[in-house]
């Protein structure tokens, strides 16, 4: 695939380019491979949920655990992080009006280092969760896997660090003179945003991977209680950098959004200013409320106290930016094609799974959902309802630009009524589920316990729609990246207007930024 | 984003070029998948480093608890049995047990052996869940397993379906158990007993009860006994008449109370040794009836050899053992049972 | 009445809310951790992969929990190897087992019954399979 240039290069000269075109597609694809490799283990563990009983599907709970592991790290190290990376890595540049990233070798590097990281995580397939608390890491998740987990997730974590150093200063100083850093695009905003919160937060948990390296190796005693260490320092560092990390996950495909609503519209963005101080004070206040993970380890009341209202104080950004898109849309002349399909989706979506958060964040309730499928359901709102929506509506947004043709619109239906009936089918659901007291990360549930099974079972059909949904999804983009219609360069979606870059403001109090 | 104002256009993707870039795709997937499961029992197969710190921690304290049992079997010098074991679980998983859940009939037979016999445990795991075999000598707890009685571990156990064997030879009497070795699972019912009795035939929980020492009127009765302070070539094992295990050692002795009793002693061993019954094999002060013959601070030479005389006491076990200090630990510790 | 009107309005709304939830979070959170004097202390501990109760008198109990209904209990939870969370769902008992670390839950049972008890923190194996359970009877002595 051909970017920018007039004749078609060979596919080695794309792979070890630095430009930042090459770098995004890289980013983007190897990003979408392992989303369909977690996607299968995701169907594998809800297929085996369907019936209570060991063995359905999966032989044990040792690979069943294994593979629950997996999929949490890649979908959220190996998909989510590298697409937003890599739509960031096609659009900053040309938001800024400069010719590349700042470092474009430095961009490369940190490419890929995500396919080595990746290996390393695929091959060891450890058993430890995602989040990998001590002291079962430290003194019982077998090696080399979990040795293997921890130098993945280090590469992972450089990879991160290097590529939003990038970010920064692309944006911050290798923007247009004449471009002011308010007017600058919102979608670039959230990268700004993100980069600037990696490099405070992702460093604790380097630090954490290696003192349980060598807590592993025996040599130390920072989290294994058996040799002088507290676990519960170890989930204080993880959550300190893991609960900014969220907001990391999310802020990009909500700028994403801000790139379609106010176009597909056919209308200026809403609120410029609100869009920016809504970012800053989300990516501020996402550091004061890591706590909330931790309330049941034993923390006094004022420490809870104080990381209830951290997380709370976080919502009213949020909700700024679902007024932000409703205000936008609001007496616009909306043309819904698919990726405007996806981003009003994922907007309803956000906002239930923001709703759900509520009850978490209030201490007494969250003793009834931590640790529940309440939490699983709640972060897969967010995950797959908003950052995923917000991915795909992206994708198709740019599908034209990139390949020169058109997707069928016909076939992203069909992906877009699968994806939002699955998403909910699913996730709402195992909020249900969570209520019940189901906990998580279980091989099998006891069968006497029927509104289980009823509800796990309705759950796993939610979930093969959704996967049918991404099965299309797949197809489409193989089949008409090949042999699409030739989309018209100048309107491909029919806006009808010079509604690409640069957009011109009807009112000039409004700034839209480009 | 600008586009491309060149004359021809120039498709960016061709089902040629896409091709090549999901063949690259799929080529890496397959062969990580080739490495990943042609190793597949590598990646996730050590306990890491501090895993196995800890392990040994807990099982020096799960030992220390118990009282420091022996924890190597003995020599083969008896008869072998073969004993058929079937982990089982009730239906409800509330109870577990050995070829039947605890508390139904045929639940954890009891074994009954002696000293130097070996019986070959043939195990099972028929229920659903993961079960480890093993013989400790503890009465509660996951262990510590005798050497070479463990099939699988907590960390890696059997799984339904399999089975494999060992042997237990007991070194010393006592009672044992055969237990699942997962944790909790010998609290749900998978417990069974092994009674072990010395050579010689004398149940030893046929006199259970410990005597008290206390003395009686000689009856008239007399009886006389010969031991010998004996010590293996490699010097861990003591014993009387023959080191503990072998056969022959540290032979029971039964008589009536009232009788007076006569022990010839004799030191062959190298090295010092000295002789008393006492009612607590690890209290070497605890001697009863004026039996002691030499004391730890004046021993037995190599080659001496002398007698004591004394008067059994209320009925009850005793033991007779080497009262120089940890001789008895050693192995120099025998029954001393007085009966009515 | 311009639109950021609007915007301020439902951004007010929004912190209306968050500050109904967190003034009513803070005064429930209060009474529940408020542990009543007469509670008797039941230790648990939980380990790979089962939980075990000592009472106060000094009794042991193995998976299965008796208690009588009426009384108010207080939980010393700790475990022995790796992090457990000790959840009674019906009665809302929740609190994780870290090594090193006793942590407090109270209940006081006021209906006879059987109730699971389940671990509701990742901890290896067995981890679906360590459950329990609790129950409550009647009080036959006073």
């Amino acid at each position: 695939m051909v970017l920018e240039l007039q004749k078609p290069r060979p596919v080695w000269q794309i792979m070890f380019s630095t430009h930042h075109t090459d770098v995004a597609l890289l980013y983007t694809v190897t990003g979408l491979s392992f989303l369909f490799m977690a996607g299968v283990l995701a169907m594998i563990i809800r297929t085996h949920l369907f019936f209570p009983g060991q063995g359905v599907l999966i032989s044990d709970s040792a690979t069943f655990n294994r593979i629950f592991t997996v999929h949490g790290l890649t979908m959220l190290f190996l998909f989510a992080l590298p697409v937003a990376n890599g739509i960031g890595n096609y659009l900053v540049p040309i938001m800024v009006r400069y010719k590349d990233m700042a470092y474009p070798k430095l961009n490369a590097v940190a490419f890929w280092m995500n396919p080595v990281g990746g290996a390393l995580l695929w091959l060891g397939f450890a058993d430890v969760s995602w989040v990998s608390y001590a002291p079962y890491s430290i003194i019982r998740a077998p090696g080399p896997a979990a040795d293997m987990f921890i130098f993945g997730m280090k590469i992972l974590g450089i990879s991160s660090i290097l590529s939003s150093i990038n970010f920064i200063v692309t944006i911050i100083k290798c923007k247009h003179p004449d471009l002011s850093l308010r007017r600058v695009p919102l979608f670039a905003w959230s990268m700004l945003t993100v980069s600037l919160m990696t490099i405070i937060a992702m460093p604790t948990y380097a630090a954490a991977l290696i003192m349980m390296l060598t807590d592993r190796l025996g040599v130390s005693g920072f989290f294994n209680p058996f040799a002088g260490g507290d676990p519960i320092a170890y989930l204080h560092l993880f959550w300190f950098t893991f609960h900014p990390e969220v907001y990391i996950f999310l802020l990009p495909a909500i700028g994403m959004m801000y790139e379609i609503i106010p176009r597909f519209s056919r209308k200026p963005l809403f609120s410029q200013a609100s869009g920016v101080f809504a970012f800053v004070m989300l990516g501020i206040i996402g550091f004061a409320s890591w706590g909330h993970h931790m309330y049941s380890t034993g923390m006094d009341f004022t420490t809870k106290t104080v990381f209830m209202i951290g997380t709370l104080a976080a919502v009213p950004a949020s909700g700024m930016h679902v007024f932000n898109f409703l205000a936008t849309m609001w007496g616009g002349r909306i043309r819904f094609a698919a990726p405007m399909k996806f981003a009003v989706g994922g907007i309803a979506l956000f906002f239930s799974a923001g709703a759900g958060g509520v009850l978490n964040s209030a201490m007494p309730l969250d003793f009834i959902s931590h640790g529940t499928y309440w939490v699983v359901g709640h972060m897969h709102l967010f995950l797959t309802g908003t950052i995923a929506f917000g991915f795909v509506a992206m994708i198709y947004y740019i599908f034209p630009f990139i390949t020169g043709r058109m997707y069928s619109e016909k076939w992203a239906n069909v992906h877009f009524i699968a994806m939002l009936w699955g998403t909910v089918q699913v996730f709402f659901t195992q909020h249900l589920l969570g209520l019940e007291g189901m906990p998580r990360r279980i091989y099998d549930y006891p069968a006497d316990f029927t509104s289980w099974t009823q509800l796990n079972q309705i759950a796993t059909v939610g979930a093969w729609i959704l996967g049918a949904g991404f099965v299309v999804f797949l197809a489409q983009l193989i089949y008409y990246s090949a042999k699409g219609k030739p989309a018209n360069m100048e309107d491909p979606f029919g806006l009808g207007g010079k509604y690409y870059y640069p957009v011109e403001a009807k009112n000039p109090h409004h700034h839209t930024g480009y | 984003m600008s586009h491309s104002e060149h004359p021809d256009t120039i498709y960016r993707t061709s089902p040629r070029r896409l091709g090549k870039l999901l063949a690259i795709i799929l080529g890496v997937m397959v062969a990580g998948g080739i490495i990943f499961f042609t190793h597949y029992d590598f990646w996730n197969s050590y306990l890491p480093t501090a895993g196995k710190l800890q392990e040994q921690q807990m099982e020096q304290a799960a030992s220390q608890a118990a009282g420091g049992p022996s924890s190597t079997q003995g020599t083969f010098s008896g008869k072998e049995t073969h004993v058929a074991l079937k982990f089982v679980e009730s239906p409800d998983f509330k109870n577990y047990g050995f070829n039947a859940p605890v508390g139904s009939s045929g639940a954890n037979p009891e074994i009954h052996a002696n000293v130097g016999d070996k019986i070959d445990f043939d195990v099972t795991n028929g229920g659903k869940s993961f079960h480890a075999f093993a013989v400790t000598a503890s009465t509660s707890g996951p262990g510590p397993a005798i050497d070479g009685t463990t099939i699988g571990t907590a960390d890696s156990p059997m799984k339904p379906g399999e089975s494999g064997s060992v042997s237990f030879i007991p070194a010393s009497a006592g009672e044992y158990y055969y237990i699942c070795a997962v944790p909790g699972h010998r609290e749900l019912g998978m417990e069974g007993k092994i009674e072990v009795s010395g050579p010689g035939g004398a149940h030893p929980a046929a006199v259970n009860m410990a005597g008290t020492g206390g003395t009686v009127a000689p009856n008239g009765n007399k009886i006389a006994f010969t031991l010998s302070f004996v010590i293996s070539p490699d010097f861990s094992k003591y014993g009387f008449n023959a080191p503990i295990g072998s056969p022959g050692a540290n032979p029971d002795i039964k008589v009536h109370s009232g009788d007076t009793v006569t022990i010839h002693l004799s030191n062959p061993s190298k090295s010092f040794h000295a002789f008393g019954v006492v009612t607590d094999p690890a209290n070497p002060s605890s001697i009863v009836w004026d039996s002691a013959f030499k004391t730890a601070d004046s021993p037995m030479k190599p080659g001496e050899s002398g007698d004591v005389t004394f008067v059994a006491g209320t009925p009850g076990l005793y033991h007779y053992i080497c009262t120089v200090p940890g001789h008895a630990d050693l192995g120099m510790n025998g029954n001393f049972i007085v009966e009515k | 009445m311009g639109h950021d009107t609007a915007e301020w309005v439902f951004v007010g709304v929004v912190i209306a809310v968050l500050l109904y939830v967190g003034v009513d979070s803070w005064v429930v959170q209060k009474e529940v951790e408020d542990i009543p004097a007469d509670a008797e202390t039941v230790q648990v501990t939980g380990q790979q992969w089962f939980w075990s109760f000592q009472h106060a008198d000094g009794t042991k109990e193995v998976s299965t929990l008796h208690l009588k209904v009426g009384h108010a209990y207080k939980f010393e939870i700790t475990s022995r190897d790796v992090m457990h969370s000790f959840n009674i769902p019906d009665w809302v008992v929740f609190e994780d087992a870290v090594p090193g670390h006793i942590n407090h839950a109270w209940f006081a049972p006021d209906t006879v019954g059987t109730y699971p008890i389940q671990c509701r923190e990742y901890c290896g194996l067995l981890h679906y399979n360590m459950r329990g359970s609790l129950v409550v009877e009647a009080d036959t002595k006073s």
